[in-house]
């Protein structure tokens, strides 16, 4: 049951920890980037 | 009937993400829309595993390590193949967008790989008695990992020169060579590999097979709001790079 656990644990940090990265790099970028005109 | 949802789910996937790739910034929020349906299918595939799929007599409970391991194998080879795409199309055109395609598809890729080769070996471990064997799947998918490892590190480094463009595209379309091996690594070892061959071809337990395939299309989605939310940032860095340069900032 451990190590079932470990998998279904690393697979939900890596993804989610994956995504919060690239939302804060985008919210970072759309505040200080310029909109396309 | 499970197979035929599965490719549609990847063909459907890759067309958008190249549809998305010609203009990201004005077409990026059509990724909500796939970042919900995502999430719906990770409650199903989640509430599948736990309620639906049976347990395995011979492996036990530690057999469900199949329905996160099986479905992160084909956003990485579509992450790879969609980085030969963004290769091809840059060197034909010299898009920006192609190459940042190209990009996104590898970093996401390395991604849903290194979970594989990560969540492989905890399932190993209770059933093989190891945590890793240098047999050809194990082997060659390093090295795919590998390749693309070095694809990602070679963009950081040469960061942003149309020389190093060129060169990763043409290193990202001839990687691609590694997906069949990789794919084909078992029936190549004849009988000399502890990896089962692919559950595709065994043919699996109706239940265990819809699991896996509900897995599937989850990941597909997953992959492809990730690549999505990949290829705006690159976008949104090439733009930001581009003010900086000429003063507007």
């Amino acid at each position: 049951m451990a190590y079932l656990l470990a998998a279904y644990a690393v697979t939900a940090v890596v993804l989610v920890g994956y995504a919060l990265r690239l939302g804060r790099a985008r919210a970072a970028l759309l505040r200080g980037t310029p909109r396309r005109s | 009937m499970v197979s035929a949802l599965v490719t549609l789910s990847v063909v459907l996937a890759a067309g958008w993400i190249v549809w998305l790739s010609r203009d990201i910034e004005l077409r990026a929020g059509s990724a909500r829309g796939v970042g919900a349906a995502a999430l719906a299918a990770l409650a199903l595939w989640l509430g599948m595993v736990v309620f639906y799929a049976p347990i395995e007599q011979v492996q036990g409970i530690v057999q469900k390590i199949f329905y996160v391991h099986i479905p992160a194998i084909i956003p990485t080879y579509l992450g790879f193949l969609l980085t030969a795409v963004g290769g091809v199309g840059f060197l034909r055109t010299r898009r920006e967008s192609w190459d940042q395609l190209a990009q996104s598809g590898a970093e996401v890729g390395v991604i849903f790989c290194s979970l594989m080769l990560i969540v492989g070996p905890i399932w190993a471990k209770p059933v093989w008695g190891h945590w890793w064997v240098w047999d050809l799947r194990l082997t060659s998918t390093l090295i795919l990992w590998f390749i693309y490892v070095a694809y990602l590190l070679l963009r950081g480094l040469a960061f942003g020169s149309d020389a190093a463009k060129t060169f990763t595209s043409v290193y990202g379309i001839v990687g691609t060579a590694a997906i069949p091996f990789v794919y084909f690594a078992v029936d190549l070892a004849q009988g000399s590999t502890m990896h089962p061959s692919n559950p595709a071809r065994e043919g699996l337990p109706a239940e265990m097979g819809r699991t896996a395939g509900a897995g599937l299309v989850a990941f597909v989605l997953v992959f492809a709001w990730l690549v999505a939310r990949r290829m705006e940032v690159a976008a949104l860095e090439a733009r930001s790079l581009e003010a900086r340069t000429q003063g507007g900032l």
